[in-house]
């Protein structure tokens, strides 16, 4: 958010999924698409069956990569060197874009300069991949006339996430990639209604529509339609809040559909922060490992049960009809949120979702014409759509940027938090499977995702396993600096020496026990991807043996 | 030509109507959002029919359905009690496609295969299969070159065709001629001309398929030299493991069974549909799986439908029906498969 906001002056995907089809090169770079978008693939592979190329920047070699015509297969953390790399070989190679930088952009000498000034060679070899495949695949982004950068969580979950994110907008406007359709930057948000969170003003510092609360204009607009008065300061990060520790900044608080005891890095912290509140309520579908932790906890009603609107990576608002009456006490969020704000001596009182969203309208422009009847006859509306006539926006940045002119933001290296040493010898990535969904809150009660992947594997590279002596289905102890885990060990050389990587679904072997809390100082999002573990192997069977039928018992037929 | 009736459109609702009064009425519904499925209708005046489009799912879910509950169990320290009470509500499938109905023809070999499968048996022998011939075939249907449409000379109780204001019936089986005898005011004896109109829209039919498909090339170069390696790789890179493939084929028929506790002594035992393509269907339980997904995740679904089902029953197990095309996320469809074995992609 915060990296395309400064550059771009909007946080979000500047294209349609739709468009990624007809794109000629598409760069993607620290998402593993099929698995966590899988509908965004389909575009990909769809655009390669019309001859697309296809570049893929990633540590591991995940499905897409083995595709891709050129796998960068960086080390980790080294983004920002390939990617100036990129640029560097785009600039010596006279592919810039210069007519679309002069008119449209600003600060690029900046960027050129710190370009000029870098070693190739030593840029190159920091990042591990050899200097003539970085040199082939900025020539082919660059040289096409319809190329879009897909990049997920691999780019944002670093402790230099905001300046990834802004090298990424520097070689889009370098290259002159940006402002047209089938061309342009697209974040892949990670959940189904991230967007809308955002767009709702679920951030800090900001109102719903990105106006922010230190602006008196914004600020009075918002305590004239709810009657009250509003800090001017911004509040706390989320990191902020679950990692203040048990004598923290907050002393109460409350979780809907989230459980950062199983998804937040350094959960020892988090705990002993939960822990330490006055007071915690939790809303959620299940008892969830933050849930145990409540003194209230509210039951949540499931997408069937309820109306109302998930907006998308695309920027798409889209209506989610109730199917189901909501099962024994569950109510949906604007229930329960109404119900809180009334204990709490404050009226909210909206008859049904459409009244919210009518709300919406009138207080965030780039809402200012979603309504329910809008959406309800339509696929949706993207935003900016400004009034009832609007019809949405598929591209953003369309003759000129949301900020006015395009910021470059020139970046250098900056290493990860934690890096391996004598102790901890080995790089932890973390990140996500097809078959379940976060913290496994959902996905873990069918039998049949669950069949398909029931516990947490860990991935070793063949070399490291031999110096380990670890076989498949080994168990080994894993440990950082933070805490440790027992995980089961499956050896595949999708994960490249000295690396290992497994995902965070499973409260049976909580990852996060081991990831690194450091973070971006600017969006405050944590270093997941990197931090530095050892491998112990454990002798014997680990895991309790099924419980085993008395055969004695009587069958009945 | 003595078993063909004629229908006047205007008199549908009514014979509708009728037969809901005897039997749970099953057809295609547009449901407002632009979702053709098939669903059980509750009124006739309120139900939105839509005999224009493909319905999105067979009727695969209502005879064989994605979850079911085979019985309840309940123990205690000394003893297992089961307790199964099947039921199945007799129901007339209005408005079902050739291919669909093929679909059905291929279930009930499968499911009477080793004994007959009392759970699908029981739906089955309560259901009636009134047809609808395709005159104008889907934009991904290719049942000509499997052999299972566009109209079909048995298998269906009732097979209606489309002849502008009227519909042609022909009477497939014993179920049919009892309907028509029933409600026999309904219907007319048909014509010659009404005969000549239906074979006319059924050459027409041939003509206006929009795939070309060569399944019986497939089928000849399966049989023949395996495939090079490099297509199942292929194919099988861009299969995602989602499964929408097989949950969404008429003819796909694996499942799966497993416990559903209710508390710690009792609880439900459950099939559910599975798919070929899931690396869980072959991995064994110290982890191993014999299958590659990365390289080999498709092939068993295709050699079973083009390969395996020809050399044991004779014809291949894919009805033409197209919907694994517009479903897969990764284009791994069978009329992709069938173009790479003949050499044409």
């Amino acid at each position: 958010m915060a990296g395309l906001a400064t550059t771009f002056g909007s946080g979000a995907m500047t294209n349609s999924i739709n468009e990624i089809e007809q794109a000629q090169v598409i760069l993607v770079s620290g998402s593993n698409t099929t698995e966590a978008h899988p509908q965004v693939a389909r575009r990909m592979f769809n655009a390669i069956d019309r001859g697309a190329k296809l570049i893929v920047i990633d540590p591991r070699r995940t499905r897409l990569a083995e595709y891709a015509h050129i796998h960068l297969a960086i080390n980790p953390g080294t983004d920002i060197p390939l990617l100036n790399a990129m640029m560097r070989v785009i600039l010596d190679e006279n592919l810039a874009d210069d007519l679309f930088i002069e008119q449209r952009t600003e600060n690029f000498h900046a960027l050129r300069d710190m370009l000029y000034q870098m070693d190739l060679e030593e840029t190159a070899a920091i990042t591990g991949v050899p200097l003539s495949a970085i040199s082939a695949a900025a020539q082919m982004y660059a040289r096409a006339q319809k190329a879009v950068i897909c990049y997920c969580l691999g780019i944002t979950q670093h402790i230099c996430g905001t300046s990834n994110v802004q090298s990424i907008a520097n070689l889009a406007m370098l290259a002159g990639h940006i402002e047209k359709e089938f061309t342009g930057v697209d974040p892949l948000r990670g959940q189904n209604n991230v967007q809308g969170a955002c767009d709702m003003g679920a951030l800090p510092g900001l109102f719903p529509s990105y106006q922010a609360v230190d602006n008196q204009e914004f600020r009075e607009k918002f305590e004239r339609a709810w009657n009250t008065t509003l800090s001017p300061t911004p509040g706390l990060s989320l990191m902020q809040m679950t990692h203040g520790g048990p004598q923290g900044p907050i002393r109460g608080l409350v979780i809907m559909g989230e459980n950062p005891m199983l998804s937040d890095p350094n959960l020892t912290k988090v705990e002993a922060t939960l822990k330490g509140l006055d007071f915690l309520a939790v809303s959620d579908l299940f008892l969830t490992e933050t849930a145990r932790l409540a003194d209230v906890v509210f039951p949540a009603a499931s997408f069937a049960e309820k109306t109302g609107t998930f907006t998308n990576s695309e920027r798409r608002v889209q209506m989610v009809r109730q199917v189901v009456p909501p099962l024994g006490s569950c109510l949906s969020d604007r229930e329960i949120v109404m119900a809180l704000s009334q204990a709490m001596g404050f009226c909210m009182d909206y008859e049904s979702a459409a009244e919210v969203m009518e709300e919406i309208a009138l207080l965030s422009p780039i809402y200012g014409g979603m309504f329910h009847d809008r959406l309800d006859s339509s696929w949706g509306l993207q935003w900016p759509c400004w009034n009832r006539d609007h019809a949405g926006t598929p591209f953003l940045h369309k003759y000129f940027f949301t900020r006015g002119r395009g910021r470059f933001m020139p970046a250098e290296h900056e290493a990860a938090a934690e890096l391996p040493d004598a102790e901890y010898p080995f790089i932890l990535n973390t990140g996500r499977i097809y078959h379940h969904y976060h913290t496994g809150t959902m996905t873990r009660k069918s039998p049949s995702l669950n069949r398909e992947c029931s516990e947490a594997l860990l991935e070793v590279n063949p070399k490291d396993a031999a110096g380990l002596g670890l076989r498949t289905a080994d168990w080994v102890e894993l440990s950082s600096r933070r805490g440790a885990i027992a995980v089961k060990v499956q050896i595949t050389e999708q994960v490249p020496p000295g690396s290992v990587y497994t995902t965070f679904h499973f409260p049976e072997a909580p990852i996060n026990l081991l990831t690194n809390d450091a973070r971006d100082p600017k969006a405050q999002c944590p270093e997941y991807k990197i931090c530095a573990v050892r491998l112990q192997k454990i002798e014997g069977v680990v895991k309790a043996p099924p419980v085993k039928l008395d055969k004695t018992r009587k069958i009945s037929p | 030509m003595n078993d063909n009736f004629i229908l006047k459109k205007d008199h549908l609702p009514g014979l509708l109507r009728r037969l809901m009064k005897e039997y749970r009425l099953v057809a295609p519904v547009n449901n407002q959002h632009g979702d053709t499925l098939f669903s059980v209708i509750e009124s006739i005046d309120t139900a939105d029919l839509d005999l224009c489009s493909q319905p999105q799912s067979s009727i695969k879910p209502f005879l064989f359905p994605q979850q079911e509950g085979l019985f309840d169990y309940e123990h205690s320290a000394t003893a297992y009690h089961f307790e199964h009470q099947p039921t199945a509500t007799p129901t007339a499938f209005f408005g079902v496609r050739s291919c669909d109905l093929s679909a059905v023809l291929y279930m009930d070999v499968i499911f009477s295969k080793k004994g007959r499968d009392p759970y699908y048996f029981q739906k089955r022998q309560e259901a009636v299969l009134i047809s609808l011939a395709c005159n104008e075939p889907f934009a991904n249907c290719f049942c000509n070159a499997t052999k299972t449409g566009p109209f079909l000379e048995y298998g269906f109780d009732l097979q209606f065709t489309d002849l502008d204001d009227r519909y042609l019936v022909a009477i497939g089986r014993a179920k049919g001629q009892e309907i028509v005898n029933r409600f026999r005011h309904f219907f007319e004896a048909a014509e010659e001309k009404d005969s000549k109109a239906q074979y006319q829209a059924f050459l027409e039919a041939r003509s206006h398929f929009k795939q070309q498909v060569h399944v019986d090339q497939a089928i000849k170069r399966l049989a023949g030299q395996p495939l090079p390696e490099e297509i199942w790789a292929d194919l099988s890179l861009r299969c995602q493991d989602c499964g929408g493939c097989a949950y969404i084929c008429p003819t796909c028929t694996c499942f799966t069974i497993s416990d559903q506790p209710t508390s710690a002594s009792s609880g439900q035992r459950l099939r559910s549909w599975d798919a070929c393509t899931f690396s869980g269907f072959t991995r064994m339980t110290g982890g191993h799986n014999p299958i590659n997904s990365r390289t080999h995740a498709v092939k068993q679904r295709f050699l079973h439908k083009l390969l395996y089902d020809v050399q044991e029953h004779g014809r291949p197990s894919c009805v033409g029906c197209g919907r694994c095309v517009g479903i897969c996320f990764g284009g791994v469809d069978i009329i992709r498969f069938i173009n790479m074995a003949c050499g044409q992609l």
